[in-house]
């Protein structure tokens, strides 16, 4: 009787478990496949090496000049 | 590139390629503006913009061709997607309209 029981609550957290996974996955996936910013939303602020290994901070643009983000795919593709 | 420039503008390429691939890269097209290198993904994904490729039925999550204007207030003026992106007229345009300070 106590091991049926055991075992019930195991199926349960296994399935409340995955449950669980299956939200987060399908929460990624929109965040993955959805550009959320739109005009006039703040351009989150990213720090990254540029081609001559020196850092590129989009702040320090910040009140001097407009920037163009240009997200391209692969490097020597036409992407 | 002369336009963006003359209407206060810089402009910096993004993608997930290193540092070098991205040096030799602007070499051979002979791009005169940053490329910048986002390794992790993260900016990719803090900006939604990750797609997934299917390469000989593998997938890889490169970033979604996207042009975005940013003004001085750090503002985001323009958002450009996929095809759209590829020609910069618009992201000019918006750039010229902005204030000049």
């Amino acid at each position: 009787m106590r091991q049926t029981r055991f075992r019930i609550l195991i199926v349960a957290a296994v399935l409340a478990g995955s449950m669980v996974a299956g939200a987060i996955r399908a929460q990624e996936d929109v965040k993955v496949n959805h550009t959320s910013l739109k005009v006039g939303d703040m351009a989150p602020d990213f720090t990254l090496l540029d081609n001559h290994w020196k850092q590129i901070h989009l702040s320090d643009y910040r009140g001097k000049k407009n920037v163009v983000l240009a997200f391209y795919v692969l490097a020597f593709t036409e992407g | 590139m002369a336009k963006l420039e003359a209407s206060d503008a810089v402009v910096f390429g993004i993608s997930i390629d290193s540092p070098a691939a991205n040096n030799a890269f602007a070499e051979k097209i002979g791009v005169t503006f940053p490329l910048l290198s986002d390794m992790t993904r993260k900016v990719l994904k803090q900006y939604g913009i990750l797609k997934m490729y299917n390469v000989q039925k593998e997938e890889y999550d490169w970033a979604q061709r996207t042009t975005f204007v940013v003004d001085k207030r750090g503002v985001i003026q323009s958002v450009e997607e996929e095809a759209s992106a590829i020609n910069p007229n618009n992201a000019v345009a918006v750039c010229t309209k902005l204030p000049k300070k």
